[in-house]
């Protein structure tokens, strides 16, 4: 009797308890409400949702993005607090499940587009104020995105149970005691909302990140995140801390790099509004990212090339045409690059025309990010001022486009003169690109494994069947 | 669909109005097919064409970076024989009309300055108000939306202050598109010295793209060589339009030279005919026509496609067509100054003084626009400078200073359309066997007296305050490339070719927009206006053909 | 003569006009040049005299001359010009004599006639990429030409960017100014 009033006791307590932080969550002051909508605000800005929520066009986190993968479009979804077609009927858990662990209200596998192993790393506190922001302060938008429906047998999101539970690391940041708070803040923006790995460590087989060479370099889509580890010849160890925070905030480093595709993207929409203790952590901690060597570089990606041109012979000499086939490399160089990147390369006096050698996009070994420069161009804005080069046929309606065998040509010819002259590209590298990237031997794979399981099934049902057959007496 | 033979809308022209009226009609959703007599080309090639010109080609002659393919000529400087000469020119100021045109896809507006003024409503109504001239068949009201769509379909920037917009006394529907481009110190200082006495050097709105990107292509950094090409296409010119037009399922073939137009029973327009560059003639049909290859090229085809119904020419009972033809008659001032006038800095041209074009003495003389020219005076020094026979030190002294201490204002006059400026077909033929175009020209007495009493005083006025010490004006008249009025709008079909908007009076399905139909030349250039005249004939093709 | 009025105007659109012009276009004033050098006097213009041909310019010029340039310019005048060879030699003469670092102190001791005309010639080739004014003529430099060096803090060289876009303003320096080149 004593006992079971102890024990009632006890979960009287426990219930209350419970009752009262959820009472407690419930009643928020105002004050607190504001302050944590605030916080949600500037972690959804650092975690960059609205890079792939918010399309083109369409409203803020109303989705509909199209992203396109090695194994098919992918849409982003509709987060607003809409009650049908957005995240309006989501718990702060369901919320959380779905940040965190990639499983959405209804139970469905999210596809890790959505970068939620990096997400995994969030604390409590900050996806509540996340889940605040997106239910209290955004905008419901009371339409659908998209369905992505990718190819058979991606379509089955239940295969995603199998791919996290090898590959999601589920459990939440834990600082390390032996790194400065700078570091650690750091760290936990660049595992956590920054998801950096996501685009920077290249993947295995399965698409999952390799975790042993964290940010060391990967396709993303048409364009090449490259090494940013420590390493002096391979990463960014030829930069100092100053340089990093500087890159993050304006998006390039004269005489070294200059933010395009995602990247840019990420400057514009992220990067440049963190507070600068958050870059400044940020640029400690990538510093400080072991570095990978790749033994085929034999030079830094930001130290190649010098000034050039052919023009003291080529001038005068293409004479004037009305068009002409197989134009050499300097000829389509001097004609479309050279009036603003100046006709040696060195860009412009002002330096928003970048120089062309000394510039990773020409010095490393991997052109693709030359070749998507030239393809699709580069447009970010940062503290209201525009960086933009136009794109050169990546575009339908790009009003001077270049073919795949002009880009390969103009793509050597800057390669040699400006850039990493030991790599050459060819015009199928440049189809490639101008596809949006290399595809997944996945799918197929898939298809043709589940194809042969199929095959041997049959077989083993007819031979079952044939044994079964009575034998004629 | 259009298919290579047919389609709802037929446009002949790929400049500026036909890429426009393309754009409209495919986005109200009728099929396009356009046809261009010359070649599509790379802007890269273009671009070092003129590097590859020597200098003394490079400036002034404009069509010398795109030589014209034999099935469609125009005008040439590097021919040595004056039979060869595409215009026949003839008249007491035939120099006036030696129009640099292109004949290549995209048009004219390859090598325009991007200059988009837009009337006032006095320009308008020069009958009414002066007694001279013509008056619009609609008023600078209804004008307004379609230069408002025009400055956002080519992409114009301009100032937001309505101190330093024009007209001064029409109020606009909407804001440029982009802000400014900034002077360099020339103008700067032109607008300084102007201002003291009374003349307003206002900044241009220009279709070129200002600190921003716009439609894809990127912002001006003032390569400064607008005409003949810009490099990065940070200007608009139609070229930019083709791949839009392509995207949105318009269809366009080059090297196709049209030459006949084909009218049916009803005098409606069945069919054009064209040249391809090995002489086959291909027939091509449509509901609507839309004929939009300038305003040479559009009368002289009218004229060639004479037939029973249409002794005159087709869509010339009025016997209007090729009359009235008008430019902006030029003058030019080379000046040497005192002080520095710095030219080369940002775009070609990018302001001028509009002030002098309005005013009651219109119905005596022209009005004028003046303006400097802002393209880069070094070659100009330079070779000057050689002249002299100067070495070492004193020879780059004497460059630098003649590259900035000499500049050149030209002054625009305003035309009246006169019936005996005319253009006629002549007994030339060109390679394909059609007769080349011969136009009379004289700029006539409202000109030369706007020159004798106004123009000139002025120029020599301005260039005083600008502290010159030689004044250099050119011998006779010279061209602005502004071609209007050979298709002249009006509500009258005895007295116009073409009605509101820019429909041929005599075939209700054949559109004839452009400079052609300008019923007023007026002081300032004349694309903007031809592009908002293509924007309303767009409207009432679509309405047209949509509703009946 | 050369109208520079006449826009897009053919500089001789008849034959009686053209040989007048001939006469009068030719960069500074050397006696007829033809447009087209025969192949073969191209071919005879050697190393050696291509490394004299740079040794004059230089005195001649005292700014940094581009080499592949200079033998073009050197190949084109000597096709137009057979006494070139001998001109360079007469005007090293000259300079040597003076002991000659830059042109100011040598250029008063070239005699008036062939020997001024073309170090005169040699001058406008560098400043101006062509070598005469014809229509047709070999352009050899264009963003080379010294013609745009000495106004190169203000003016760009046409078709090329000055700044980045709207980066302009309407200060400018000093006339006095002169730009490294």
């Amino acid at each position: 009797m004593g006992n079971s009033r102890h024990s009632i006791g006890w979960l009287l307590v426990w219930f209350a308890g419970t009752v009262a932080a959820g009472l407690s969550h419930a009643a928020d002051s105002p004050d607190q409400t504001a302050a944590l909508i605030d916080r949600g605000k500037y972690l959804a800005m650092a975690a960059d949702c609205g890079a792939c929520h918010t399309a083109p066009r369409r409203e803020t986190f109303a989705g509909g993005l199209p992203i396109s993968t090695p194994l098919g479009i992918i849409y982003s979804t509709n987060i607003t607090p809409s009650a049908d077609f957005g995240i309006g009927r989501y718990t702060e858990e369901q919320f959380s499940r779905a940040l965190r662990r990639g499983v959405r209200r209804d139970g469905a596998h999210l596809y890790p587009a959505m970068p939620y192993t990096s997400y995994a790393k969030f604390t409590d506190d900050d996806v509540r104020a996340l889940y605040v922001y997106f239910t209290q302060a955004v905008r419901p938008v009371d339409h659908s995105a998209p369905q992505t429906e990718l190819p058979f047998p991606m379509n089955i999101r239940l295969s995603m149970m199998g791919w996290n539970l090898l590959f999601l690391d589920a459990a939440a940041f834990v600082p390390d005691q032996h790194q400065q708070a700078e570091w650690n803040r750091g760290a936990y923006l660049v595992q956590g909302a920054a998801h950096c790995s996501t685009c920077h460590t290249p993947r295995g087989f399965l698409m999952q990140e390799k975790t042993s060479r964290a940010l060391s370099g990967a396709q993303v889509g048409p364009w090449y995140a490259p090494n940013i580890t420590s390493d002096p010849i391979s990463g960014i160890g030829s930069w100092t801390k100053d340089d990093l925070a500087a890159y993050l905030r304006s998006g390039h480093l004269p005489r070294k790099a200059q933010a395009a595709g995602s990247m840019g993207e990420a400057v514009a929409k992220s990067f440049q509004h963190l507070t600068p203790s958050d870059i400044d952590a940020i640029a400690t901690y990538v510093k400080s990212v072991p570095a990978i060597h790749d033994p085929s570089d034999n030079g830094s990606r930001f130290a190649a090339g010098e000034p050039f041109s052919e023009l003291a012979t080529l001038r005068g000499r293409d004479g004037i045409t009305s068009g002409e086939d197989d134009p050499a490399g300097a000829e389509l160089f001097q004609g479309n690059c050279a009036s603003c990147h100046s006709a040696e390369g060195q860009g412009s006096k002002d330096g928003y025309y970048p120089s062309l050698f000394q510039n990773s996009a020409t010095g490393a070994k991997n052109a693709t990010n030359l070749i998507a420069a030239i393809l699709f161009g580069v447009d970010r804005t940062i503290s209201g001022r525009q960086a933009f080069m136009p794109g050169f046929g990546g575009h339908p309606t790009d009003a001077n486009a270049l073919s795949n065998e002009d880009i390969a040509e103009l793509g050597n010819y800057v390669l040699t003169h400006y850039g990493s002259a030991g790599t050459t590209i060819t015009e199928e590298q440049v189809a490639e690109v101008r596809r949006g990237g290399p595809v997944s031997p996945l799918l197929r794979l898939a298809r043709g494994g589940m194809a042969a399981a199929v095959i041997v099934l049959l077989g083993i049902v007819f031979v079952v069947v044939k044994r079964r057959r009575p034998v004629s007496s | 669909m259009a298919s290579d033979s047919s389609a709802d809308v037929v446009i002949v022209g790929t400049g500026v109005v036909g890429c426009l009226v393309a754009e409209s009609a495919l986005d109200a959703g009728l099929s396009v097919l356009m046809l261009e007599a010359g070649p599509r080309v790379d802007r890269w090639r273009i671009v070092e064409n003129y590097r590859n010109l020597p200098p003394s080609l490079r400036l002034f002659h404009w069509d010398a970076p795109y030589p014209p393919k034999p099935w469609a000529p125009h005008l040439e400087t590097r021919r040595d024989k004056e039979s060869e000469q595409y215009l026949q020119l003839e008249g007491p100021n035939a120099r006036a009309y030696l129009q640099g045109y292109v004949r290549y896809a995209g048009g004219a507006t390859w090598h325009w300055a991007g200059l988009c003024w837009r009337l006032t409503p006095e320009d308008m109504r020069l009958k009414s108000l002066y007694g001279v001239g013509r008056d619009w068949p609609f008023d600078h009201d209804a004008l307004e939306p379609y230069y408002t769509a025009a400055e956002y379909a080519i992409g114009v920037c301009g100032p937001s202050d309505p101190a330093l917009q024009w007209p001064p006394n029409a109020k606009r529907s909407k804001p440029y598109p982009m802000g400014p481009i900034p002077f360099g110190p020339g103008e700067q200082r032109l607008t300084e010295v102007a201002a003291k006495i009374g003349l307003s050097n206002l900044p241009a709105p220009q279709a070129r793209n200002s600190g921003v990107s716009y439609h894809g292509r990127p912002p001006c950094c003032g390569n400064n060589n607008c005409f003949p090409v810009c490099p990065i296409a940070a200007k608009y010119d139609a070229a930019t339009a083709l791949p839009k037009i392509e995207a949105k399922g318009g269809k366009i073939l080059a090297n196709a030279v049209v030459y006949r137009i084909e009218t049916g029973e009803k005098n409606s327009i069945e069919a054009v005919h064209y040249f391809d560059p090995e002489k086959n003639s291909h027939r091509i049909t449509a509901s609507t026509f839309v004929i939009a290859c300038n305003g040479i090229e559009t009368p002289k085809l009218l004229l060639l496609s004479k037939d029973e119904r249409n002794p005159n020419g087709v869509a010339n009972s009025s016997d209007q067509v090729g009359r009235n033809m008008m430019d902006q008659p030029k003058l030019t001032a080379d000046l040497e100054l005192k002080e520095p006038l710095w030219t080369g800095v940002g775009p070609v041209q990018s302001s001028s003084i509009l002030n002098t074009t309005q005013g009651e003495f219109r119905s005596r003389y022209a009005g004028a626009m003046f303006r400097m020219e802002n393209f880069a005076r070094s070659p100009l020094g330079a070779a000057a400078a050689l002249k002299k026979g100067l070495v070492g030190k004193a020879l780059d002294a004497e460059i630098r200073r003649l590259s900035a201490c000499t500049a050149r204002l030209s002054v625009e006059h305003e035309p009246l359309p006169l019936p005996q400026n005319r253009l006629t077909l002549s007994d030339k033929k060109d390679w394909l066997g059609i007769n080349k175009p011969n136009i009379y020209y004289d700029v006539g007495d409202y000109v030369r007296q706007s020159a004798k009493e106004y123009t000139v005083p002025l120029l020599q006025k301005l260039a005083n305050e600008l502290g010159a010490t030689s004044f250099q004006l050119s011998s006779e008249f010279l061209n602005s490339d502004h071609i209007m009025g050979g298709c002249i709008m009006g509500s009258d079909p005895a007295t116009a070719v073409v009605d509101a908007d820019c429909r041929a009076h005599d075939h209700d399905n054949l559109f004839l927009p452009g400079g052609g139909a300008m019923p007023s030349g007026t002081a300032s250039n004349s694309t903007l206006t031809m592009a908002a005249l293509a924007l309303k004939a767009a409207d009432a093709i679509t309405a047209q053909l949509k509703h009946g | 003569m050369l109208d520079p009025d006449r826009d897009d105007f053919p500089t001789a659109f008849n034959l009686a006009r053209r040989e007048v012009l001939l006469g009068t276009l030719l960069v500074g004033g050397v006696a007829a040049f033809g447009t087209l050098p025969p192949a073969s006097a191209q071919a005879s213009w050697s190393d050696e005299s291509a490394a004299r041909f740079m040794e004059i310019s230089s005195l001649l010029i005292p700014h940094h001359l581009n080499e592949a340039i200079g033998k073009r310019i050197g190949s084109l005048m000597s096709a137009l010009n057979p006494s070139l060879s001998d001109h360079v030699t007469g005007l090293l003469a000259i300079a040597k004599a003076k002991n000659a670092k830059v042109v100011e102190d040598f250029f008063p001791d070239v005699p008036e006639g062939p020997l001024k005309e073309t170090a005169l010639s040699i001058i406008s080739a560098w400043y101006l990429g062509v070598v005469s004014d014809a229509p047709d003529a070999e352009v050899f430099a264009y963003e080379y030409a010294l013609m745009y060096q000495p106004t190169r803090d203000v003016m760009t060289i046409p078709s090329y960017a000055v700044s980045g876009p709207n980066g302009w303003t309407a200060n400018a320096p000093p006339l006095g100014d002169m730009p490294e080149f």
